[in-house]
């Protein structure tokens, strides 16, 4: 059996049935589509053509927005403060395109604008929740967060979908910084731990262990199957 | 090659389910235990399963709220945010001057405008800075009386509740540089030369039953 070839091919029958229903994601080298879109913003913007500069950066935004929204909302927990995020880091990249170098993904770069952003707006509103008094008892969007055609599901679903994914981001607040940081862009934003190693400065090495503690602890608060 | 006594430990699944989510190539050793081994993918399962479940809760909470029209207006959003940023800024002229002789009377009010406002700064700055010294002055000498009063300083409310939820969150990011400042602030060690005036300050202590009685 080939290196390349999926784990649950070859396990058990229940792990590739799981497998069938998961997409895998292609890694976006340094020479991929976005890579060379972005270098040829670089080049636009250095000479001064920046509507079609603009343009073109409409397509990454188009590819990346909505992976971007996913790891913003996953790390603030609040839909207005997660749009904020992504399109100050797309306003930033596009700002600074004339520092981009094709070394890595175009990929790789922004998510590292996109994280140090949302890390800023966490710091900012712990800070404010240390000063100020709540004015609003839901901050988050928890309650009003419908939850994939919830419409159509009983009271009784919804509130059990909500119970769920309330626990579910308590758990990722009580993990350490670096491993909610690691674990969100491994697992919520399909960052290979050597994409993440890149974006963090972190060694590849520690990422596999934030990685695997992360997960472990997970279980532990969420009370799955050892 | 990994004997079936030897089974995987949990790091080298999630590092299989990880590096399988994201296509790099897997350790070949334990995809073969994997294979073998119904101890191991039973484990294995059973971490997919929690992981893949985590995923499709959070993938679908989030497709809910970024719907494919407020991406469109995200998109829409940035790209004004982005023309409008590219945009060179217009200088405009000052209203009420004669736009017949731009240059002469550019040259000629630039000037006075900057010589007036000169003189308005002094002032300003003699005026706040006299009031400032003398109620420094003031308070010192008053810190005995002052201190009588550090009673009712101690029923104060913390500043969580003194002060409201902002409005907003562009007043948000003006109060978190204030906030910022103030924590700065209250974390830097005492200097030593005004440790007597600290001494003399009043300062809200927790009180204990004994103590008011």
């Amino acid at each position: 059996m080939s290196d390349q070839q999926s784990v649950r091919q070859s396990g058990p029958a229940t792990v590739s049935a799981a497998a069938t229903s998961r997409e895998r994601r292609t890694v976006p080298g340094p020479g991929s589509e976005d890579t060379r879109l972005a270098v040829e913003i670089r080049e636009l913007v250095a000479h001064g053509d920046m509507d079609e500069a603009r343009d073109r950066f409409a397509g990454l935004v188009a590819t990346h927005q909505r992976r971007a929204s996913r790891i913003a909302y996953q790390y603030l927990r609040d839909a207005a403060e997660a749009d904020e995020a992504v399109q100050d880091a797309f306003v930033k990249a596009f700002g600074h395109i004339a520092s981009y170098r094709e070394a890595w993904p175009f990929e790789v770069w922004f998510t590292r604008i996109l994280i140090n952003g949302c890390l800023d707006r966490r710091k900012a509103r712990a800070r404010r929740d240390r000063w100020f008094a709540p004015a609003d008892e839901t901050p988050h969007d928890e309650t009003r967060v419908p939850f994939g055609g919830v419409a159509e599901l009983d009271p009784e679903a919804q509130l059990l979908a909500r119970e769920r994914r309330a626990r579910l981001s308590a758990a990722i607040d009580r993990l350490d910084g670096r491993q909610r940081t690691v674990f969100m862009l491994c697992h919520y934003g399909d960052c290979t731990p050597r994409e993440v190693s890149a974006m963090t400065g972190l060694n590849e090495s520690t990422v596999r262990v934030h990685l695997f503690r992360a997960a472990r602890k997970l279980r532990a608060l969420l009370g799955a199957k050892s | 090659m990994i004997g079936r006594s030897e089974h995987l430990q949990d790091d080298r699944l999630v590092e299989c389910y990880f590096s399988d989510r994201g296509g790099e190539p897997l350790d070949p050793p334990a995809v073969e235990h994997l294979a073998d081994c119904e101890s191991c993918g039973i484990r294995y399962a059973e971490l997919v399963t929690f992981l893949d479940d985590m995923r499709t809760t959070s993938d679908a909470e989030t497709d809910a709220v970024f719907t494919a029209e407020r991406l469109h207006q995200q998109q829409e959003q940035i790209l004004r945010r982005l023309e409008h940023a590219s945009r060179s800024a217009r200088v405009i002229s000052f209203p009420g001057q004669s736009s017949s002789h731009p240059t002469a009377v550019a040259g000629r009010v630039a000037p006075r405008w900057l010589a007036a406002a000169a003189a308005a700064g002094l002032f300003v700055g003699a005026v706040g800075g006299t009031l400032v010294h003398s109620g420094f002055e003031r308070s010192v000498t008053s810190m005995h009386v002052a201190s009588n009063a550090t009673a009712s300083a101690r029923l104060a409310p913390s500043p969580a509740v003194l002060l409201n939820a902002p409005a907003n969150l562009s007043d948000n990011i003006d109060d978190d540089a204030f906030l910022m400042q103030l924590e700065f602030a209250l974390e830097r060690p005492h200097t030593q030369e005004l440790q007597p005036f600290d001494a003399l300050t009043p300062h809200v202590r927790p009180v204990g039953v004994n103590d008011i009685r």
